[in-house]
């Protein structure tokens, strides 16, 4: 095939389209681009859901790595020495920041009507330097009621609204409504009982314990559990854009060999194995949409094709190649495919993102918005293009090797 | 010079009972020379104009045109030879509706790489009356308007032989003439060899040999 072969397959096919049914060209148009649509929602809706759900793991509860006290040869409980060690670990490259945490676990009493019936509920209770905190953590962001002091008293707690209840949470256990300034029991697992006011309720709409969890002072966690200067676990945030998160465990690993380190991604627990379903999902709903986009511009063009047979014969007794007319019909499936794909991007890009940026879908293990990857995408007009090439190319053949006389005459 | 050389040629159509088209027809035409084959419905006249076109293989025999054994080309090299060197007319015109008259006329040439392809189709429009309606799509046009935008096309590529199977099947009269008398131009100006089908007797005078079909075999030639 050569240059006269292409210019001649480009004007039957420009000929075809500028002289071809408007409407019927409107109605393939729109269709395909329904069909991209289908493929760039579904797909950006899932891993929009799946990033939603591992960004709210970093920023609210995790970051990025880990570190645990050392379990090996000898168990330990805490990280000693946190501050020496959070200052080796910040020394590499890339690190954005660190923050200790103490965990605890207590049950909270609250007594809301003051008439001796307390609401009990198990929680885990996190002790944070918020100065520290929020250089790497955004609890404080999501703020429903009162404020996230930087260094909180020791008499002072911040409650997820899944714990005090109340803020439209649907919690089958929760302390029925404790807001700002109430005050709070707990009764720690050592036995010691401490009570506390409230001073500020943060919504989380992520899965977790986070979204349920209280926060205490640094100060008052190592009181009650005898220690100072020590962490239960150190949370590393990292730039993802310098470096993998293999290379910066790696690196840690190097700094604090006796410590255990844990990537975000092995806290998603039950959440993990939903990311996972909904990313195969998302998988499988795009190969289902290229199928069905395939299928539609193979019917379109198969349907076009045969209602030019005779064309098509005409083509052939005139002496224009096969390679021509398969080539002149490619053209047109690449064609509608653009213009389809061109049409989905628009309603996607300049409607349904900017709507659902604005009103996020609520789901329940965070908001759901529409994310796309340069990649992603380009994999999506690809996967389009070519089912459009094959689907374009397989009836021009079908019908092309038919016997010219046959092919004019019927 | 022998322009077409037809040799004991045999078609036969397959099915449950095969139907035997021709018989072994054998004839020759010279360059320049000016044909029509006769003969009645079902005499085998286009099956023979099918196979001469290329369009059709036949089942035995052979073919020359121009001293090509044109049976021995493969599938693309019949297409290429089809659009070099051979024209063809159909009864039923067979333009493509979405060119418009000069597009139809001057597309075989741009599909051979000729960059001169419109100025020659102006000049073909021009030829046979139709410079005025270049601009036309064929349905547009008459039956006769359209005829004759065929058989510009055919010329485009300044082929060896002009095919023409039943061209004035659909027009009426004048239109028939008008068709013929440009057949007799091309002829006599171009020196453009021509078989043409007819069933017509009238259209006798216009050409310089007739050949009679009956049953797939020549009946006689006169």
């Amino acid at each position: 095939m050569d240059g006269t072969d292409i210019k001649t397959a480009f004007f039957i096919a420009y000929k075809t389209i500028t002289k071809g049914h408007k409407s019927t060209i409107a109605l393939i148009i729109f269709i395909l681009s329904l069909s991209f649509f289908n493929l760039m929602f579904v797909s950006g809706f899932l891993y929009g859901f799946s990033d939603g759900v591992m960004k709210s793991m970093i920023d609210n509860s995790t970051a990025h790595i880990i570190v645990m006290p050392q379990e090996e040869p000898t168990v330990k409980s805490f990280v000693y020495d946190q501050d020496r060690v959070r200052a080796e670990i910040e020394t590499i490259p890339g690190i954005v920041g660190t923050a200790r945490h103490y965990q605890l676990q207590g049950t909270l009493a609250y007594d809301k009507e003051k008439d001796g019936n307390f609401k009990y509920v198990s929680a885990q209770i996190i002790g944070v330097t918020q100065a520290e905190e929020k250089e790497i953590l955004t609890v404080n962001e999501y703020m429903v009621a009162g404020i996230f002091p930087d260094n909180l008293k020791d008499d002072e707690i911040v409650l997820g609204a899944n714990l005090s209840g109340g803020f439209d949470t649907k919690q089958t256990k929760d302390l029925g409504g404790a807001t700002v300034g109430n005050k709070v029991q707990i009764t720690y697992a050592n036995g010691i009982t401490r009570t506390y006011t409230i001073v500020g309720i943060f919504k989380l709409s992520m899965v977790g314990s986070i979204a349920s969890a209280a926060f205490i002072s640094t100060s008052e966690a190592e009181n009650l559990l005898s220690t100072y200067n020590s962490a239960s676990e150190i949370m590393v945030r990292v730039n993802l854009e310098k470096n993998t998160l293999d290379e910066y465990t790696k690196k840690i690993k190097g700094i604090v060999p006796n410590l255990e380190l844990e990537k975000y991604t092995s806290r998603l627990s039950t959440v993990g194995i939903l990311v996972t379903a909904f990313n195969l999902i998302a998988v499988i709903v795009s190969f289902i949409s290229i199928i069905v986009s395939a299928i539609t511009i193979f019917v379109m063009i198969y349907v076009n094709a045969v209602s030019k047979r005779r064309q098509i014969g005409i083509l052939k007794a005139i002496g224009i190649k096969e390679g021509i007319i398969e080539l002149s019909y490619i053209i047109q499936s690449i064609f509608y495919s653009a213009l389809g794909i061109i049409g989905g991007l628009l309603v996607i890009f300049l409607m349904v993102v900017p709507l659902m940026t604005i009103r996020p879908i609520a789901m329940p293990y965070g908001d759901a918005v529409l994310v796309y990857t340069t990649l992603g995408i380009i994999i999506n007009i690809s996967s389009l293009i070519v089912a459009g090439i094959l689907a374009g190319y397989i009836p021009a053949k079908i019908v092309a090797r038919e016997d010219i006389l046959k092919s004019i005459w019927g | 010079m022998i322009m077409i050389k037809v040799k004991n040629l045999v078609k036969t159509y397959p099915g449950e009972v095969p139907t035997l088209a021709l018989r072994g027809v054998s004839f020759e035409i010279a360059e320049g020379e000016f044909v029509a084959l006769m003969g009645r419905s079902g005499s085998g006249k286009s099956t023979l104009l099918h196979q001469l076109g290329l369009l059709d293989m036949p089942t035995n025999g052979s073919i020359m045109l121009n001293k090509f054994d044109v049976l021995s080309l493969t599938d693309s090299e019949r297409t290429k030879f089809r659009l070099q060197h051979l024209g063809y007319v159909f009864q039923e015109y067979a333009l493509i509706a979405e060119f418009t008259a000069l597009e139809n006329v001057s597309f075989p040439a741009m599909a051979s790489g000729d960059n001169n392809a419109k100025d020659r189709a102006e000049h073909l429009l021009d030829l046979v009356g139709l410079k005025e309606r270049m601009r036309h799509y064929p349905n547009e046009m008459s039956g006769g308007e359209q005829q004759r935008v065929a058989i510009a096309r055919s010329l485009i590529n300044n082929p060896k032989v002009l095919f023409a199977d039943e061209p004035t099947a659909n027009l009426d009269t004048v239109s028939s003439e008008i068709i013929f008398k440009l057949f007799q131009k091309l002829n006599k100006e171009l020196k453009q060899t021509i078989l043409v089908v007819t069933h017509e007797p009238e259209d006798k005078k216009y050409v310089d040999r007739v050949i009679w079909l009956k049953d797939g075999l020549i009946e006689n030639e006169e």
